[in-house]
């Protein structure tokens, strides 16, 4: 598969995935960007044994997020904290941008898992090829962000209101 | 999501169940990617020559602009208006018989004057001498018999 034909195909995907994990659409932009240049520069890095095209690139979205996050967000801790809920989104009444808070703040590690798992259509298997894991740690990362994320979006349960606002 | 499913919980009012986790997970939403980033990942290759060449302007002053379509008219006028007949002078060559006539010589005979030898008087008297021999010659008609 061509680079172009690559970007044609996943450069959504990618975009949303790199937004999805750093929460900005510049860095998201950014991102996307070096991601498809390290394709255009250097294809026969791509070794189709080693996985889907698709794995290969949110791969490289994931180290690129990763560093950015390691330049710019040093204080949370990436491996997974019980104690790491630092983000209270009930202060909004829009419940994409609660949810929204919510994913970011999880646990980079747990983050990843839910996003690729529930927003990008990966599946298990590939999860653990992208973050380099086996697939029961990639199952224990999702659930205990989803666990998460029931406790934090607890405000936002659907009580008779489509919008699910307070 | 079999996972999950099992280990799916009552509604309490610490935490949502995973059916109402799935449910507001997809309310947020990714924006679409930008469509310069294709541009600036796969610049167009550049124009070719032929095209860069068709894109060449030029600033003509307005007076100059008006003379060259003046021109321009003449000269389209000129060539609308049809040429006058031209005379075309052509030389053929053609075989013509001759018919042969017989060529007759005669002779004509026209009588001729003989000037006179310029006067003996104008000899001088030594020439006259008397002949050494005489040799008489006898001249007879032709019609006369012995």
């Amino acid at each position: 598969m061509t680079p172009q034909k690559a970007f044609d195909e996943y450069h959504q995907a990618v975009y949303s995935f790199a937004y999805r994990l750093t929460g900005q659409p510049e860095v998201a932009e950014d991102i996307t960007q070096e991601c498809f240049l390290a394709l255009v520069r250097d294809p026969k890095r791509y070794d189709p044994a080693r996985g889907t095209i698709k794995v290969y690139l949110f791969s490289i979205v994931r180290n690129l997020a990763l560093k950015q996050y390691r330049d710019h967000r040093d204080v949370q801790p990436v491996e997974d904290s019980e104690d790491a809920l630092v983000i209270d989104p009930r202060g909004t009444l829009d419940v994409s941008a609660a949810v929204a808070t919510a994913v970011t703040s999880l646990p980079p590690l747990q983050q990843e898992a839910l996003i690729l798992f529930e927003y990008q259509g990966v599946t298990l298997e590939e999860i653990a090829q992208i973050v380099g894991a086996d697939i029961g740690t990639v199952k224990s990362r999702l659930h205990r962000a989803r666990q998460r994320l029931r406790r934090i979006l607890v405000a936002y349960r659907k009580v008779g209101n489509p919008h699910g606002a307070l | 999501m079999e996972h999950f499913e099992k280990h799916e919980r009552f509604e309490n009012d610490e935490e949502l169940s995973d059916r109402e986790l799935d449910s507001i997970l997809p309310e947020w939403k990714s924006p679409i990617a930008p469509q310069h980033l294709r541009a600036a990942l796969f610049p167009e290759a550049p124009a070719s020559s032929w095209r860069r060449l068709w894109s060449i302007s030029i600033r003509v002053p307005f007076p100059v602009a008006c003379c060259l379509a003046i021109v321009l008219a003449l000269v389209v006028w000129r060539w609308g208006t049809p040429p006058p007949p031209r005379v075309v002078i052509q030389h053929d060559r053609v075989e013509v018989p001759v018919v042969k006539q017989e060529v007759v010589t005669r002779t004509v005979y026209r009588d001729r004057i003989v000037h006179a030898p310029p006067a003996a008087s104008k000899s001088s008297a030594s020439e006259l001498q008397p002949v050494v021999e005489l040799r008489p010659r006898i001249i007879r008609r032709q019609n006369d018999q012995n």
